[in-house]
């Protein structure tokens, strides 16, 4: 493994500012993920200015997963019906999910990533609910638990792509690889794009800790957001024919408490939830 | 509204049959939802109002799950955990779960 490939954590959050940036709104509601009290009507007004965004927005609001008896046709609505972190929550998985580019690197499959982000978000979001946790928090935190790959993906395709090579070629974990390749791992790419873009301290502990949630004050999020992965890989929702279950935190696993029956339940749950919200933030 | 129904006539409707789409009076009022499991007294009462054709759901023969490609798979997704380590037994409960998630074993969803 060459050295040259190395990639210096300095110039990964230089980096950053080539990467493609979000919705001015959308910054602004991902800095605010801990706080309430927002001027929400003016948020609302502003996300009805991307019609795109409002959109795809509406269709995840009125996806059988949130249970509306009456559909939401404007943003105002939503946040009425749903509450305004509900809310928030899917104007911003609306938004990461259109905008990185795909096709720089040629090994690192988009489409996956994407449906085993969205895998993840939903075990989130059901385990959060089994548990008593904010499941809007966990439903992001799930989405973007990986974001690190698009970010290694887009910054440094080249030195990405021998990466995903050399993880193919000795089936080995992609963070093994990564590590020894470039001298850094997407857990670190994901961390710096969270400082860059603001996330709160919640989800950037979530994000970082996603493989060591035994860590000391790790959080409960990075607990759910590891086992949600693992189970998101297990059912194999990706479609990826090389897909590898990471090894699995027995006190993250513990912490949980589910039983086999409740596990049951929450297998399925995952599956339905997926498929919808991958049939509306995949298009 | 859904394509994977059949119409069929009042006469040939079973019980547990299931409707397909809303069935909606001459008044515009809906007299059964979507989803209704249709019982011997609607029956009745749908042949008492002169429908004639039901839209009932199509049932999909149940294909039993595969239980050497169940496992096969999960085989290759679990490759890389120790099944005798004790550091790694929630990875081995994990790994059960979902094969008897596959294979359909335990609750009913």
């Amino acid at each position: 493994m060459s050295a040259a490939l190395t990639i210096d954590p300095a110039t990964l959050v230089d980096g950053l500012d080539d990467l493609p940036s979000l919705p001015a709104v959308v910054m602004e509601l991902l800095g605010s993920i801990d706080e309430d009290d927002l001027d929400i009507s003016l948020l609302a007004r502003k996300v009805a200015a991307d019609g795109a965004l409002t959109a795809k927005t509406l269709r995840l609001a009125n996806s059988s997963a949130f249970g509306l008896q009456v559909k939401a046709t404007t943003i105002a609505q939503a946040m009425t019906y749903l509450g305004f972190q509900a809310t928030r929550n899917l104007i911003m998985s609306a938004a990461m999910t259109g905008c990185f580019p795909s096709g720089r690197c040629r090994s690192f499959d988009d489409r996956a990533f994407w449906r085993l982000s969205i895998a993840s978000a939903a075990c989130a979001r059901v385990l959060a609910r089994h548990l008593h946790f904010n499941q809007d928090v966990a439903f992001t935190a799930g989405l973007l638990h990986g974001i690190g790959r698009l970010v290694l993906a887009t910054r440094f395709p080249e030195a990405y792509e021998l990466v995903l090579r050399e993880r193919k070629r000795l089936d080995a974990g992609l963070i093994e690889v990564e590590q020894a390749m470039l001298g850094l791992d997407h857990v670190d790419a994901g961390v710096a794009l969270a400082g860059h873009w603001q996330f709160s301290d919640t989800l950037r502990q979530a994000i970082a800790c996603q493989r060591t949630p035994e860590t000391p004050g790790a959080g409960f999020l990075a607990t759910i957001v590891h086992v949600a992965a693992a189970v998101a890989h297990a059912l194999d929702l990706a479609g990826d024919a090389d897909e590898m279950v990471p090894p699995v935190s027995s006190v993250a696993w513990t912490a949980l408490g589910l039983s086999e029956e409740a596990w049951l339940h929450v297998f399925r749950e995952t599956e339905l939830q997926y498929e919808e919200m991958s049939a509306i933030l995949m298009t | 509204m859904s394509t994977d129904h059949d119409l069929v006539h009042v006469s040939r409707l079973r019980p547990g049959m299931v409707l397909s789409d809303e069935l909606i009076d001459s008044n515009g009022l809906v007299m059964l939802a979507r989803g209704a499991v249709l019982g011997e007294a609607t029956i009745a009462s749908l042949r008492r109002h002169h429908i004639d054709m039901v839209p009932v759901a199509r049932v999909e023969a149940h294909v039993p799950p595969d239980a050497e490609a169940v496992r096969a798979r999960l085989d290759y997704l679990f490759r890389k955990h120790v099944p005798d380590d004790d550091n790694d037994w929630a990875g081995g409960l994990l790994r059960r779960y979902v094969e008897d998630y596959r294979m359909e074993r335990g609750v009913a969803p």
